[in-house]
């Protein structure tokens, strides 16, 4: 813990004190607060306002007062204000839910609007956190938001934790690591994870970690093979389905701050949007040998999760670089006159491309099938034939695939693909 | 004896299998293992034997159980979804 000397050791166990002394406090003015602006003459524990705004929910014998009071005492950490996030918060603020935490290190972009229902045009550029949190201040001015753009890795995740008393954790991130991260900072503090994903038509949905159900690990103890995840930047989603899956987390929150039955925990909630189908699968147990919740635990704090995958903590691709400084040119150098070869799936050659180019997708390149059929069509061209894909990765992944095919000719990566063109040619070309 | 069963595919084992649902003849009496390992052999799904949920009848099946199945039974593969 602390192997520095003894001054560096002191002071750690001052501040984490004085952390201690500093929540407790502020546990307890909020508290005080709470009672004294609960109390009035004609209703109890509410306030006038709070009575009219969440009659509607408070009319259900299941919610009542009781139920109201809980929620706004009720502290909630959003991981993520995206597709699952937006929807999650906007349910969240709307009922009422004292405090959120909104945690999201990007900006907003076009490409989100389609699906993150908080952000807008006029919000595109601006970190999404605040984007969210002034939309959600117009809807429900009475609940404490906390914006943080930051990117929850273990080192901001254990200080969120550490500083607060969460009752729940929703998790509404777009990769594995993160999903891993959170599982087991929740379990190592004890607070329920409200878990949802989304992924073109199809949705997943439960709780972990919740009245001795099962937590990730349990269910999935190894992460999947990097290559094995699809993002929804590249598999692209539709966007009532994490609509769909975000709302219900909003759902889920609710019952577990007012103590509900029916929470979604020890079974896993599917939806399949192209049918319209819901599956409930019955999940196992807690497991006794899990590394994190189990009898004998490994994990005893928060690891390094981009390790532990083998893949960053984003939905971000990565760029490589498998070919040498000769078989590259950069998308402003280009010959017109060479026939350009565009690798990326038909679809979406469909949706954009290059006049002066061909689809050969690298689905087909990889599959290693008709390679010498596709090597013959290339070798008629010339001698110099350039490769072309969204990003730059695949065209050198198919150029390293066709090579030992095409001898005679001099294949040419364009780098940085479509994206790079975009920015070096000509911006017309949509950048997706 | 064996048995013809109908068997669902989620997310990457729908891509990976490239079928939503199928029928697949496994033995009656068969091992959680024997079972994952027919699956997996089968519908290509090689990549992922190690990160999918394989649940009987909508409920997930425990790496050391034997099932007896029948023809009316389910079985589902169910990898996890990350995006949102
Ligand atoms: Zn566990």
């Amino acid at each position: 813990m602390c192997d520095g000397d003894a001054k560096i050791c002191t002071l750690e166990e001052e501040i984490a004190e004085l952390r201690r002394l500093l929540r407790d406090k502020e546990e307890c003015l909020r508290a005080l607060k709470i009672e004294k602006t609960l109390r009035n003459k004609f209703s109890g524990d509410l306030d006038r306002d709070e009575v009219v705004r969440y009659s509607r929910q408070l009319l259900i014998p299941e919610v009542g007062v009781d139920g109201q009071v809980a929620l706004k005492k009720g502290k909630v950490l959003i991981i993520g204000i995206g597709g699952l996030g937006c929807p999650a918060s906007l349910y969240l603020a709307s009922a009422g839910v004292g405090e959120l935490t909104l945690v999201d290190n990007d900006v907003v972009e076009i490409s989100n609007l389609h699906r993150q229902v908080l952000h807008d045009e006029s919000t595109v550029g601006i970190p999404k956190v605040l984007s969210a949190c002034e939309k959600l201040k117009k809807i429900n001015p009475n609940i404490k938001l906390i914006p943080k753009q930051l990117h929850a890795n273990s080192e901001t995740v254990k200080l969120l934790l550490e500083e607060n008393q969460f009752d729940v954790v929703i998790d509404g991130s777009d990769n594995v690591a993160t999903r891993y991260l959170l599982n087991d900072a929740c379990v190592l503090n004890g607070v329920p994870l409200v878990s949802g994903s989304a992924l073109q038509f199809e949705g997943q949905l439960t709780v972990y970690n919740y009245k001795g159900g099962p937590c990730y690990r349990c269910l999935f103890p190894t992460p999947p093979p990097p290559e094995t995840v699809t993002s929804c930047g590249d598999g692209g989603v539709l966007g009532p389905v994490p609509g769909m899956i975000g709302v219900l987390q909003a759902l889920e929150t609710i019952k577990i701050l007012t103590k509900s039955e029916g929470v979604v925990a020890g079974r896993l909630m599917t939806f399949d949007g192209a049918d319209l189908t819901f599956r409930n699968i019955k999940l196992r147990p807690r497991s006794a040998t899990c590394a994190v919740c189990g009898d004998n635990p490994t994990v005893k704090e928060l690891i390094d999760y981009e390790q532990f995958c083998g893949s960053r903590a984003d939905d971000k691709v990565h760029n490589i670089s498998i070919l040498g400084a000769d078989e590259q040119i950069k998308p402003d150098k280009l010959d017109e006159r060479l026939l350009i070869v565009d690798v990326r799936p038909e679809l979406e050659y469909r949706m954009c491309h290059l006049p002066n180019s061909v689809n050969i997708p690298y689905s087909k390149i990889q599959s290693g099938k008709a390679l010498d059929a596709i090597a013959e069509s290339l070798n008629r061209n010339g001698q110099e034939v350039y490769v072309l894909c969204r990003r730059g990765n695949d065209s050198q992944r198919a150029i390293a695939a066709l090579k030992p095919h095409l001898p005679g000719v001099k294949l040419i990566n364009i780098k940085g693909g479509l994206h790079s063109y975009s920015k070096l040619v000509d911006d017309h070309f949509p950048v997706y | 004896m064996s048995i013809s069963v109908k068997i669902l595919f989620f997310a990457k084992a729908k891509e990976l299998s490239g079928l939503k649902e199928s029928q697949i003849t496994l033995p009656e009496t068969v091992s959680y293992k024997q079972l994952l390992q027919d699956v997996v052999n089968k519908y290509n799904l090689k990549p992922i034997e190690k990160n999918i949920i394989i649940a009987l009848n909508q409920e997930f099946s425990e790496a050391d159980k034997i099932f007896k199945l029948e023809e009316s039974d389910i079985i589902a593969v169910i990898p996890p979804l990350s995006g949102g």
